[in-house]
């Protein structure tokens, strides 16, 4: 086995990596990168604490090879805030208590991201819903998470508010 | 645990299929890898190396023409299926089963080529191809052939892929007129895969079905057509009780198994259900299309 | 999206009940939370476990020379590297103690630990597990209960006769005098399914044992101070000389206050290397060989007047204890005392518990502690009785609940009960919903449930609950308490009650949890204990400081002597003129300097005293869901819910809202969709693609009436808010059932096929 170069572009930093190829992305980023912000709940791509955004999408990082990644933009939790200042997201779920033991927020957070970009116009509840159905919490029972979504879309920490 | 493997990272299809030929049976090909990936972890398979096709940007396509119909190309994601408003335009039972499928993130990063070529019955997109007439180009070194969709799975999890083969397109024909395919499974939860799937697709001509397609997913060893309802429903007028045995046909002839999710007898039963209400939903939406 | 309404809100704080960020919420939202999955050590090892293959055999000689031989592996152990300590939780009890982590002579359910591997890398470790010969003698095996306890079982534990592990009675009254009066009578048997906890986080610990002969470990857990107790115990040394840290934990919902394989493995292996080792349960282990819900079969034969007024109960229950005792006794009991909730038995009730080994996963504690079962039988049986009666079931209810003041005879008194309210909030919102959609129909469920228990069943000598608080010159204080924050937000109730108490700002709190070095001992978090005991631990240490704070106001104040002060929000006052007052920090460094440069501290701690047999407060609330079926496949769906609640005082409120609609789900998971299937001992879906755990889609609007009571035992009037919820929601399914079709399904969780089978019997029988 011939372990390979690899550059992975995290939170928009490069790292430059030197690994057996079948590391799967959430390996990399949790054991070569040090970004313990990524969990991982499972063996059966069920459970959706791994989730990253890689080029803007939601992936389940424990299934994805790490040598699929390079040249693409990853970002995890602890890529979401920007100079110390937390994103809307964060605010919304510390708002609303959207989250408990912590242990799914990081790919939760990951999927609510790639849903606020990827929609268009005010989703319905039902669409929130959907958009996190790949996720798991067993400790808020989603609807505090569904309503931090919500109040982000809606708008309620736009620039310019308070 | 996944064992080690080399990795290969052809340029071309080209030499993604003089790769496979070299390794014949001590490769896999991934692209995304959603269901690769858990099977490699359970040790069920190990290859020596493995071949990255997600690199592949000419083979990502999603292409329709009134003549060819659709033609989704080896890399394209189920995502870009999903999102696709002239998918949503021509083909919109595709688009609604995309959005049933596991997860967004599985579906952002897996493909659907990727998806048939594993073959587990209870998948979703193979019912709904197989009722569609769909077929599958399969590519090797040496040429192509082209596969029709209900001609593909032998048995359980085994398509009759060369071991130097890979699906490089697949195609769906054009939706003749009056036509219309439904598809509905039976979960406990949102998107699971289904404890039965069916999906039919009828053509109609005024208020007699002319052509019928009933396909069972999760009912059998692997997808399969439930042909003796099919037989019930082409030349009927349509009637709910036209329907009813339609559904009790469907549900005579598979053979589903009894597991920790359903009895035998359940699965039967919800074959009758669930034939009834996709071959009476798509009669009716046959009847109103153009 | 959701309804948070409170009925008749009392009292005005400044920071209880307020809406306030969850004080970890920070590290949290930006992925800065480290967990004991997190954890690495220099020089750290992986772990792994050999688990054994059979329900029920002898284990005849190990031999791991072969594993020890793969490059890379450090260390192997099994039971013969351990003291051979049987432990368990109960330890006043000896004979409850009755496992050992890393089995010596026999295994007793699939899955138990044989032995543990210690290696470089995770995966060598896996690999030396396939090196270990184990040789087993295979025994015959039982598997429920009812089997279990036949005279030519095979016996599991020497010295248990029948596979009988514990026997719980409790019994009031006269109960055969109240069947002879009883104008009607009904008996039911019912099956409760087991659960899986499934946290998020899996079992994981990391243990570094060392040249000085002391312990740290890293565990998640839902006690540290507990861990401390037991892994003393199992490995033979002083509490004082194991350190239990806690980094955050990805749940725990009761599952994780005893020692598991994870903390005892690494703990052995790391004392036989002398290097850090690390076990973290893959999600499979997790379900295989982590403790579970007790499944239950539930007999319950009630007497009740033909006006509804209850007579009399009697029940018999069976539970699936698995291999080992865990918190099984506790979960005997609590089951048996809480199917006579909410209400009031005029001339008796009777409950006999027994818990029997079986081969299978030890069965354990887990959130609700035997009441949701206790509730799926009682509350359906009950709304079957006001069918039968044609009476109304919430006023059938409401004329038999507790009251304030009512003792329930020789097991506890009712301090504070807000249920009757519970009764008009559900009734009103059930009619604000009109006439409901064909399909559709409303179930209800009532129950209550303990804030803490009072037995000292873990033998410590220690108070339930202690906290110390330190405020330093700028006026921050330091916050040290034993209580455990497993998610429920135990940190951020403990700062609010300090900040309330104290009258500074919860900013100005810093809680200081989850390591034996520096906390006081604390229970833990489980049976909902925290906000009442740590909670009146930490209100009793504040009112210490400010006690002392304020002599030095006072002193300041030159006031007369018939002027009080207080503190609120950083201001200290005078109470009748608040405008007069000063600064809280500038009245601290006045305190700091007239005690000779020594921060003030207060020390609280808290223990039951005197409150019966199970706990200082209760809990009540009625739930109401209203679900949608399809008749001809069976599959439920949830619609809608309402639960009007009483837990005294709010005190954490994002927190509480939480706990609600967490509790919702977990309980909604129970009722119709955890189904944990065992076949000769061996679970069928250890993964969550075949075992069903709700989503975001699935989860209805959990709308809350929150009655506001006041708990005298309370901290400000607060009891409970975490368990009690897991209660009636199972219940609650299946009478929207009974409601919708008139099917009687007496086994959770409900499946759909046993809806349809339900029909077709109905129709069948009725020809409707």
């Amino acid at each position: 086995m011939e372990k390979k170069v690899l550059t992975l572009n995290v939170n928009n930093q490069d790292y430059e990596l030197y690994i057996n190829p079948k590391t799967l992305l959430v390996e990399a980023i949790r054991d070569y990168i040090n970004l313990t912000g990524t969990k991982r709940g499972c063996d059966t791509v069920s459970c959706g604490a791994c989730t990253v955004m890689v080029d803007g999408m939601a992936v389940k990082a424990c299934s994805v090879l790490a040598m699929q990644c390079e040249g693409m933009k990853i970002v995890t939790s602890e890529g979401l805030e920007v100079d110390g200042k937390l994103a809307p997201i964060q605010k919304a779920f510390l708002d609303e208590g959207a989250f408990q033991c912590g242990f799914c927020t990081s790919g939760m957070l990951m999927s609510a991201m790639a849903f606020i970009k990827e929609t268009k116009g005010k989703p319905t509840e039902m669409q929130i819903r959907e958009g996190i159905e790949g996720n798991i919490c067993r400790c808020t029972g989603y609807n505090s998470i569904v309503r931090a979504i919500d109040a982000v879309v809606k708008g309620k920490y736009a620039e310019g508010k308070k | 645990m996944i064992s080690d493997f080399a990795y290969l990272k052809p340029g071309s299809m080209k030499e993604a299929l003089q790769m496979l030929k070299e390794h014949e049976e001590e490769c896999k090909v991934i692209c995304g890898g959603q269901s690769l990936l858990v099977i490699m972890r359970q040790g069920l398979v190990s290859p020596e190396y493995v071949i990255s096709i997600k690199q592949l940007k000419d083979a990502n396509y999603l292409k329709y023409d009134a003549k060819s119909g659709l033609r989704i190309g080896a890399t394209c994601t189920h995502r870009t299926l999903e999102h696709s408003s002239m998918a949503k335009k021509e083909y919109p039972v595709l688009v609604e089963m995309e959005e049933k499928l596991a997860s967004i993130q599985v579906r952002n990063w897996g493909t659907v080529a990727g998806n048939l070529a594993h073959g587990d019955p209870a998948g979703d997109p193979a019912p709904v191809l197989i009722a569609m007439g769909a077929s599958v180009k399969l590519g090797s070194a040496g040429g192509e052939r082209v596969v029709p969709l209900d001609e593909f799975y032998p048995d359980l999890f085994e398509t009759v892929m060369n071991h130097d083969e890979l699906i490089v397109e697949i195609q769906v024909p054009p939706r003749p007129a009056k036509t219309a395919t439904k598809y509905q499974k039976f979960n406990l939860l949102d998107s699971d895969m289904g404890l039965i799937g069916v999906a039919v697709t009828t053509t109609m001509d005024g208020d007699k079905c002319k052509d019928a397609r009933v396909v069972l997913g999760s009912a059998a060893p692997t997808v399969v057509r439930a042909k003796a309802a099919e037989k019930v429903l082409i030349g009927a007028k349509l009637s709910d009780s036209v329907f009813e045995k339609a559904g009790e046909a469907a549900a005579a002839e598979c053979s589903p198994v009894s597991d920790i999710h359903a009895s035998e007898e359940y699965r039967r039963h919800l074959v009758k259900i669930l034939t009834k209400r996709m071959a009476k939903a798509a009669c009716e939406q046959a009847k109103i299309s153009g | 999206m959701n309804r948070y309404t409170v009925i008749n809100p009392h009292s005005k704080f400044t920071v209880i009940n307020t809406h306030v960020h969850n004080v970890d919420g920070i590290a949290k939202v930006t992925g800065r939370a480290t967990y004991t999955f997190d954890v690495v050590l220099p020089g750290m090892l992986y772990g792994k476990i050999l688990r054994s293959p059979h329900p029920h055999a002898k284990i005849k000689g190990i031999d791991y020379s072969k594993a020890m031989a793969l490059p890379g592996v450090k260390a192997v152990a099994t039971g013969n590297d351990t003291i051979g300590a049987k432990q368990g939780i109960w330890r006043r009890y000896k004979d409850l103690c009755d496992e050992q982590l890393l089995t010596i002579d026999k295994v007793r359910y699939i899955g138990e630990p044989v032995a543990a591997v210690a290696a470089v890398t995770e995966e060598i470790a896996e690999k030396a597990l396939e090196l270990i010969d184990v040789d087993y003698e295979v025994l015959p095996a039982t598997y429920e209960p009812l089997d279990a306890i036949k005279k030519d079982a095979p016996e599991i534990h020497e010295g248990f006769e029948r596979n009988i592990n514990v026997t719980r009675h409790i019994e009031w009254g006269d109960v055969d005098e109240g069947f002879a009066e009883a104008d009607y009578i009904r008996e039911d048997w019912f099956r409760c399914g087991g659960q899986a906890h499934m946290c998020m986080e899996t079992r994981a610990a990391v243990s570094s044992y060392t040249p000085d002969g002391k312990l740290t470990i890293y565990h998640s857990n839902q006690s540290p101070y507990y861990m401390q107790g037991l892994m003393a115990g199992v490995m033979g040394m002083r509490e004082g000389d194991i350190r239990v840290i806690s980094p955050y934990v990805g749940g725990g919902f009761g599952g994780k206050f005893e020692l598991d394989g994870a903390i005892f493995a690494t703990a052995v292996l790391s004392k036989k290397c002398m290097k850090p080792v690390k076990i973290v349960f893959t999600r499979e282990e997790d379900f295989i060989a982590s403790k579970r819900r007790t499944p239950m079969f539930y007999y319950t034969r009630t007497g009740v007047k033909k006006d509804g007024t209850f007579l009399c109960r009697e029940a018999k229950v069976f539970t699936n204890g698995g291999a080992y005792t865990g918190m099984g006794a506790t979960a005997l009991y609590l089951t048996g005392f809480f199917h006579s909730f909410p209400y009031v038995w005029q001339k008796g009730y009777r409950y006999d518990g027994y818990r029997v080994y079986t081969n299978t996963l030890p069965s354990t504690s887990m959130r609700g502690f035997g009441a949701p079962q206790a509730m799926w039988c009682s509350e359906q049986q009950i709304e079957w009785i006001a069918a039968d009666l044609k009476l109304d079931p919430i006023e059938m209810r409401r004329k038999n609940s507790h009251y304030e003041g009512y003792e329930v005879p020789g097991q506890a008194t009712i301090a504070s009960c807000g249920i009757n309210q519970c009764y008009d909030e559900i009734r009103k919102w059930i009619d604000s919903k009109g006439k409901l959609p064909k399909g559709h129909a409303i179930g209800l469920s009532a129950c209550g449930f303990m804030s803490g228990g009072i037995f000292n069943w873990f033998d410590t000598p220690y108070s339930f609950s202690s906290a110390v608080i330190t405020i330093n010159q700028d006026g921050t204080v330091e916050l040290n308490v034993g209580a455990q924050d497993i998610g429920q937000g135990s940190n951020t109730t403990m700062a609010i009650i300090c900040a309330e108490t104290l009258g500074c700002k919860l900013e100005d709190v810093k809680v200081h949890s989850s390591d034996t070095d520096y906390n006081p001992a604390d229970l833990g978090a489980w049976g909902s204990r925290q906000t009442l005991m740590s909670g009146n631990a930490v209100k009793r240490a504040a009112e210490d400081a400010k006690k002392q704070l304020l002599e030095f106001a006072y002193a300041h104040s030159g006031l007369n002597i018939i002027y009080d002060l207080d503190i609120k929000d950083r201001w200290v006052h005078s109470v009748s003129r608040p405008e007069r007052g000063w600064p809280y920090e500038e009245i601290v460094r006045k305190a700091l300097r007239g005690k000779g440069g020594q921060r003030i501290m207060g020390r609280g701690f808290y223990t039951p005293y005197r409150k019966g047999m199970i706990s200082p407060a209760y809990s009540y609330m009625l739930q109401g869901v209203e679900v949608e079926v399809d008749e001809e496949t069976g599959k439920i769906k949830l619609c809608d819910s309402m639960t009007a609640h009483d837990c005294g005082q709010p005190i954490n409120h994002l927190g509480l809202i939480g706990q609600l609609e967490g509790a919702f789900s977990m309980a909604a998971g129970y009722g119709y969709l955890e189904y944990m299937p065992y076949e000769d001992g061996k679970l069928m879906n250890p993964n969550l693609v075949d075992y069903k755990m709700i989503r975001a889609p699935e989860m209805p609007p959990a709308n809350i009436a929150e009655i506001d009571t006041y708990e005298p035992e309370g901290p400000y009037g607060a009891k409970e808010a975490g368990e009690g919820l897991t209660n009636p929601t199972a219940a609650a399914i299946g009478n929207a059932l009974f409601k919708l079709f008139g099917i009687q399904i007496k086994e959770c969780p409900i499946r759909p096929e046993m809806v349809v089978n339900a029909l077709k019997e109905k129709k069948a029988k009725t020809g409707k």
